[in-house]
Order: structure tokens, then C-alpha cells, then sequence
């Protein structure tokens, strides 16, 4: 019988000399699942996401990705992965068509299902009339939505996002929220971090805060508000609550001395 | 002017430099004396040569002062005359280099245009940050050697001044370089917008021109005579284009050194206006296009996007492989840094080309013993050293997009195999084309030529396969200003072990020509072919046993991505 996880950390720690980034993590997240990540600048997310990727190797612990050992199967681990990193720097001496052309000859997609999906992904992510530019001459939005789109090409099982939305103007961020939606249909497993925490609530399933590379809290939005006692509250009170960051007001008013 | 807003841009266009490459950044504490030590080790190198150079004078004419030894005097001081210009013309070149090899990224390069400075403390910032490095090294070596020999020889004074004109040329070069940078954006820009796809090849073919220009003239000064006829004819020269206003700093040295006080005195007072007017035309320039974004190339026109079947496929390279191929293929076509490249190759065929028009005055110098070195340097190292850079820089050119192949499913066989052909296959071009020269000019024997094609051909695949193997063992992914893709110390570790494996390859076909050369018989054709043969199987040997190590560190690097 498969596993009914996408993704399974077993103790899984990665430290950088004395830092720890991640601590001893388990973590599962389901197949078809829309989970994300959160938590303040260096609390181990981005780590977590590259580890998956096998971008990063843990210190110690075990990953499995689809069933896959990403240590002892890395090539069939990205095969089935889409990733998109949260700065992705991209080979801007490449027009828009010719990255995506390179991506989808990385991935092995045949040559019709190429010239149809680009082109579909170009109209829906409004690139048409600029993929023929070279890309050192988009926007940072631009260049998101050609990472985007590449991560989308090969039909993967498995999407992992950093800070997916970012730079994105309101209707292309539409779109790719939408899309996670129905790939989630379709059995597609997303995980993502961001610091939007509106993003978060409105699109996951799941969420996981993590703080100094452990996991403070884990759950659906309703489990997150019972753990922090907010009933009523929305995901940015519970996020400060449970992260410790809850009075802000000295802080600013320090600042504004 | 605040001096302190130029010497914090300055000190962070250093440090940029330094503190990046492949330094572990969380609590990172540098060494003052150390971080200066291309300047150190250039005192050390100026003062040692002043001090042998007057340890021989001494030992020569033990017995005499130097005041009886006008010859001696007169020499130093023609010496120190034409190094201003010698300086200057190093240091244009030194400057428009790295200009070129600066990094195609934008961020770095823009923050200073964001902080509260002027255009005249950025602009002279730029100025100053273009000669640090190797012309400032260059300055105090070879100034402290002039000022330590004239100390010993009662020339301090003049020394001193030439130490100075030395600071005044390299400036003057640096100016020149920043003016020429600004006005080729703009220039660029125009050319981007009218010239759509063709933008690509005019730019590429364009540098490339530039650049053959400059150091066909750079060779020209440098090494197209002796030392001797350098000096005469150098100085001489100055003299006769003095309304040329780069050779005024040095003019003033030379009517200084010939008690023409008046024309020195007017000389320095041009060459101060010279400068400053260049300094304020690099200002009016800053200021109209420092910030200038050209607009973008267009290479496709929109409409439905049509994949093309590529050759590369029915060459037998998986889908993954070709696209690796394509990619790089077009990286070395489009970024700026990389047209360094193509210019190892050029200044290849170059140098010996007018260092054998130096000696001989003449075309198809292919006779004797000098020929047929000639003939082999042009035939064989643009070539092998392309391969052999190439092959280092292959896996750092990534920078930070690394990510991408590290994120993708490529196997470590695909990502050798790409590598190795797409640089084989570039350093096989070069050899064709530096191979033509070469049979035009020195018109070989046919046999030989045939060796000598062969024979480029398993040397470059050995050496460009070994140079794989340093970039894979050293990358340097840092997009710095200047990229350089990979590690100083296996860049230099690679041009050892590249020298020692191109040497070995062509061991046996040196063996033969040079018994044929120095026996003064004719080629032997069979000793030739016996010769060509070992060489081959020696470069197999090597290529395959490189090869297999290179998939091993391809492995490793794959699956401990670090990023």
C-alpha cells in the first residue's frame, strides 16, 4: 500500500556550524494537500524547503518525497517536483521562450505538450508580447511568473514555493491561486512559505509555524486558534501570539524616539 | 567634494570584492594587512628590484660615482621618461578589460546612483575603484623600484617625480575608461533598439573588434621590438606627438629631466587642465547616462511559440544534454563577461604574430627553428587555452543560477557529457580558425599541418577534460561585479596541471619535429605519424581517465548542492 504522504521528515535537523536552522523535525503533509510554512525571517522555512529538494543536506534525519529517498534518489525525487525559490535567479541572456523551451527539455517534455503548454501558461500570465525579450529586461514580476510557469511545465506530482506570490500583480496572483486549487483536484501536493499570512489562511489546508527551526504549531486554521486559545482570531494575532512577537507597541515607540 | 563619501564608496567597492568570494560570511573578521596584499607584495617585488638593480650597477662600476658615469644617468632617465606612458597604456587596458568583464547583473553597479552623494564624489569613486588592483600594484612596484634605485644612484628627485607621473597616468587612463564605459551604454542602448536580434552580433563582433584594435596596438608598443628599440623609439615618440594630450604627464618628466623648467611648468599646468576636463566630461556623462537602462532585446518576434528539432539531438544527446548545450552555447554569445572568452584566443594569435613580424619583418616566416615555434603557438595554445579555461570555467559561469541545474533532474553523466562537448566543441572552432592563420602565414608543409591539427585537436580534448575537472573541484558561483567562476587557487592549480597534460600529450610530436629541426634533416613523415599516434593515445588515456573522474566530483556536487 503507497504511502499516503507526499512528504515524511524524520528527525530531521540541519545546522550551519553552531546555527541550527532546522531542529529535529517531523513533519507530514499529505498527498493533494495545500500546506504552507510560516514563521519570521530565519526560522528554518526556506532551509526546510531546500532540504526537500535535496538543495540542502540535513545534518541528520531522514526525508522522503513522494515515496522517494531524496539523499539516495535525487534525479527521481525533481523529476517530480516543481520548485521555485524565493529569489530565483534565472539565466537572464535567455529570452522568456527560450528559458521555458531549456526547462521543458530538462525535464523531458515532449515537443507538442511543450509548444501548447508555454504557450497557454505565456497568454494566462499575461508574458505575451515580451517572451521573445531577453530577461534581464523584466520586472521582478515578470521574471516570477517565468519561474513560475516552469515550475508548472512537467505536470508535477509535487510543488514546493517560496514565497510563491511575491512581486506578482493582483490578477496573476489570482490565477496561480486558482491553479494550486485545481491541481490540489487533481492530486497535486503544494507546499509554499510566505510571510502573507491572508495568503496562507485563505489558500492552505494545513499550516505549520516554525520558529528558530522547530515547529511551534501545526494544524488546519481552526486547530491553529484552539492551540493559541484565539477563537476568533485570524492567522497574524495567533502567528505573534505563539512566535512571542505579541507586544510590538514598545518596540515602535522606541523607534519613533 | 566630501573625500569621505569617496573613500566609503571606495572602501565598499573593494571589500565587495574581496569579502564575496568563497568566504563563509557569519562573523567574518578580515586582516587589514593581508587584504592589501597585492600592494604589499608589489613594494616587496619594487624595492627587491631597485635593490639588485643597484646591486649591479655597483658590482659593474665599483670604482666610479655616478656622477662619472653620465651614460648610466642618461639611461635611468630615459628609462624613467617613457614610463608614464608605458603605465598609461597598461592601465587603459587593464581598465577596459575589467569594464568588459564586468558582470552583465545590474544590482550591485546601481546603489551608489541611491545614496546621498554627488555625481562628482561617485564619479571619482569609479575612477579610483577601476584602478585598484593590479594598476595600483603596478604603480607602487614599479614607482618604489625607481625611487629605491634613484635613492642609491643621486636620482631621488627625479625618481620621485617619475613616481608621480606614474599616479598622473594611470588617473588619466582610468578617466579615459570611465568616459568611454558611459558613452558605449548609451551606445549600446541606440544599438539594442534599432537592431533587434542582430544587437546579439553586433555587440559580440563589435567588443570583439575593439578589442583586437587595442591589443594589436598594446603588442605593437609592448613587444613589437626589443626593449631597447622600446625605450629609443618610445621616447622619441612622445617628443614628436606632443600636442597628443596623453603624453603630456610624461612630457613634463622628460623637459623636467632636461632642465626646460618653462615647458615643464606649462606642460604640468595642460596636463592638469587635460585631466580635469576629462573628469568633468565623465561627470556631465554620469550624470546623463549613469543610470541609463538600454531597452531590451528583442530575439524573437511575439506570436505562436514553434520548438525547432535540433541537430544536437540526432548527434545523439538526450533532450536534457541538448538544452545544457543550447544554453551555454548562447551564454557565451550574450553575456558580457564572457566575451573574455574569445579574447584569450585573439591575444594568442596575436602575440606571436608580432613578435614573428618583430624579428622578421615579413610574412611566412615559417623557416628555421623560430618559425616552427611561431607556427606551433599559433597552431596550439588559442586552442588549449580556451579548452583549458573554458573547461574551468564551465560550471562556475552557472553564478547564482546554479540552483536551477541543482533543482533540476539531471544526472551527473548528462551535466559531464554536456559540459565536456559544448567546450570540446568551441576550443575545436578556435583551433580551425587560429589553424588557417597560422597555415596562411607561416604557409607549413601539408604533413604538418595535418599533425598539427590533430595533434591541437587531442590536446585540447585532454586539457579542456582536465580543466573540467578544476571547474567542477573550484567553482566560484559569486556575482560579484567582476564573476570569475572559478577559485583563484585551482584557476591557478588548473593552468599547471593543464600546462603538464597539454605538455605530455604533445611530448611526442615535439620529439619528432624537434629531432627533424635541430638534425637539420627534412620532416620524416613516418616518424611523424608514429609520433601523431602516441600523442592520441596518450590524450585517450588521459580524456578517459579525467572523464570518469569528473562524473565521480559530478556526482558529489550534484548531491551536496550547497546553495
Amino acid at each position: 500500500m503507497s504511502s499516503p504522504y507526499a512528504v515524511d521528515l524524520r528527525g530531521v535537523t540541519k545546522r550551519y556550524n553552531e546555527i541550527v536552522a532546522v531542529n529535529n523535525m517531523n513533519l507530514n503533509i499529505y498527498k493533494g494537500e495545500i500546506f504552507a510554512l510560516l514563521g519570521p525571517n530565519g526560522s528554518g522555512k526556506s532551509t526546510t524547503l531546500k532540504m526537500l529538494m535535496g538543495l540542502v543536506q540535513p545534518t541528520n534525519g531522514e526525508i522522503s518525497v513522494l515515496g522517494l529517498d531524496v539523499v539516495k534518489e535525487p534525479v527521481a525525487v525533481k523529476e517530480q517536483v516543481g520548485y521555485v525559490p524565493e529569489s530565483p535567479t534565472i539565466y537572464e541572456f535567455l529570452t522568456g521562450i527560450e528559458y521555458l523551451d531549456f526547462i521543458a527539455d530538462i525535464y523531458g517534455v515532449p515537443t507538442a505538450e511543450k509548444q501548447q503548454r508555454i504557450t497557454e501558461y505565456l497568454k494566462a500570465l499575461q508574458l505575451e508580447g515580451r517572451e521573445g525579450d531577453m530577461i534581464n529586461s523584466y520586472s521582478d514580476g515578470m521574471k516570477k511568473k517565468i519561474s513560475l510557469i516552469s515550475a508548472f511545465l512537467h505536470k508535477p506530482k509535487l510543488l514546493i514555493f517560496d514565497e510563491p506570490l511575491n512581486a506578482l500583480d493582483p490578477r496573476s496572483a489570482r490565477i496561480v491561486k486558482d491553479l494550486l486549487h485545481e491541481l490540489k483536484a487533481q492530486g497535486v501536493t503544494t507546499i509554499l512559505s510566505t510571510h502573507v499570512l491572508e495568503i496562507a489562511e485563505a489558500l492552505c489546508d494545513r499550516i505549520a509555524i516554525m520558529y528558530q527551526g522547530n515547529i511551534l504549531a501545526l494544524g488546519t486554521m481552526e486547530e491553529l486558534r484552539g492551540r493559541a486559545s484565539m477563537p476568533n482570531s485570524g492567522l497574524e494575532d495567533i502567528f505573534l501570539k505563539l512566535t512571542g512577537t505579541g507586544d510590538l507597541r514598545a518596540v515602535v515607540e522606541e523607534l519613533l524616539r | 567634494m566630501n573625500w569621505k563619501n569617496v573613500l566609503y564608496l571606495l572602501r565598499v567597492e573593494r571589500k565587495s570584492g574581496r569579502l564575496i568570494r568563497g568566504i563563509k560570511a557569519t562573523r567574518y573578521r578580515e586582516n587589514g594587512f593581508l587584504a592589501y596584499w597585492p600592494y604589499w607584495v608589489a613594494l616587496i617585488i619594487g624595492v627587491l628590484g631597485g635593490l639588485i638593480a643597484n646591486a649591479i650597477v655597483s658590482s659593474v662600476y665599483s670604482d666610479q660615482a655616478i656622477g662619472n658615469l653620465p651614460f648610466l644617468t642618461n639611461g635611468t632617465l630615459s628609462v624613467f621618461v617613457i614610463l608614464p606612458t608605458v603605465m598609461l597604456v597598461f592601465s587603459f587596458v587593464f581598465t577596459l578589460l575589467q569594464q568588459i568583464q564586468l558582470a552583465g547583473i545590474k544590482a550591485t553597479g546601481q546603489v551608489m546612483y541611491w545614496l546621498p552623494v554627488t555625481w562628482q564624489e561617485q564619479t571619482l569613486a569609479s575612477i579610483l575603484s577601476n584602478l585598484l588592483g593590479l594598476p595600483i600594484a603596478f604603480v607602487i612596484g614599479v614607482g618604489s623600484g625607481a625611487i629605491v634605485f634613484g635613492a642609491f644612484n643621486g636620482l631621488i628627485l627625479q625618481s620621485l617625480l617619475t613616481f608621480a607621473a606614474l599616479i598622473g597616468a594611470a588617473f588619466l587612463a582610468s578617466i579615459t575608461t570611465e568616459i568611454l564605459r558611459l558613452i558605449q551604454m548609451r551606445f549600446i542602448g541606440a544599438v539594442y533598439k534599432s537592431s533587434g536580434r542582430a544587437a546579439i552580433w553586433v555587440r559580440l563582433i563589435g567588443s570583439l573588434f575593439f578589442f583586437v584594435i587595442i591589443y594589436v596596438l598594446y603588442f605593437y608598443v609592448i613587444y613589437g621590438s626589443g626593449a631597447v628599440t622600446l625605450f629609443t623609439t618610445l621616447s622619441n615618440f612622445q617628443t614628436t606627438v606632443w600636442y597628443v594630450p596623453f603624453v603630456w604627464v610624461a612630457l613634463v618628466v622628460s623637459y623636467v629631466f632636461s632642465g626646460l623648467f618653462l615647458q615643464a611648468a606649462l606642460f604640468t599646468l595642460l596636463s592638469a587642465l587635460f585631466i580635469a576636463t576629462l573628469y568633468h566630461v565623465a561627470v556631465f556623462l554620469n550624470m546623463r547616462f549613469g543610470l541609463y537602462e538600454p531597452p531590451a532585446i528583442t530575439l524573437q518576434k511575439s506570436g505562436v511559440y514553434a520548438p525547432k528539432a535540433g541537430l544536437l539531438g540526432k548527434l545523439g544527446f538526450s533532450t536534457a544534454e541538448a538544452a545544457i548545450i543550447r544554453k551555454d552555447s548562447r551564454a557565451f554569445t550574450r553575456r558580457r563577461e564572457m566575451i573574455s572568452i574569445f579574447i584569450v584566443p585573439i591575444i594568442m594569435i596575436i602575440l606571436p604574430l608580432m613578435q614573428s613580424f618583430g624579428q622578421t619583418g615579413r610574412l611566412g616566416a615559417g623557416q628555421g627553428a623560430g618559425g616552427i615555434i611561431f607556427e606551433a603557438i599559433i597552431f596550439l595554445l588559442p586552442a588549449g587555452f580556451t579548452a583549458l579555461l573554458l573547461g574551468e570555467v564551465m560550471i562556475g559561469e552557472e553564478g547564482q543560477s546554479i540552483w536551477r541545474i541543482y533543482a533540476s533532474p539531471i544526472s551527473p553523466k548528462s551535466l559531464v557529457k554536456a559540459k565536456t562537448s559544448f567546450l570540446t566543441l568551441f576550443s575545436t572552432v578556435i583551433l580551425l580558425i587560429s589553424g588557417i592563420i597560422g597555415i596562411i602565414v607561416y604557409q607549413p608543409p601539408v604533413e604538418v599541418s595535418i599533425a598539427a591539427f590533430l595533434g591541437g585537436f587531442f590536446m585540447l580534448l585532454a586539457v579542456g577534460i582536465v580543466g573540467l575537472t578544476i571547474g567542477l573541484k573550484g567553482p566560484d558561483f559569486s556575482q560579484t561585479r567582476r564573476a570569475r567562476m572559478v577559485r583563484q587557487e585551482w584557476s591557478l592549480i588548473g593552468l599547471v596541471v593543464g600546462g603538464a597534460v597539454g605538455l605530455f600529450v604533445l611530448a611526442p610530436l615535439i620529439v619528432t619535429l624537434g629531432l627533424s629541426l635541430f638534425t637539420g634533416g627534412a620532416i620524416n613523415t613516418s616518424n611523424l605519424a608514429i609520433g601523431l599516434a602516441i600523442s592520441i593515445a596518450i590524450s585517450l588515456a588521459i580524456s578517459i581517465v579525467f572523464y570518469r573522474i569528473n562524473l565521480g566530483i559530478a556526482t558529489d556536487f550534484l548531491r551536496k548542492a550547497q546553495i
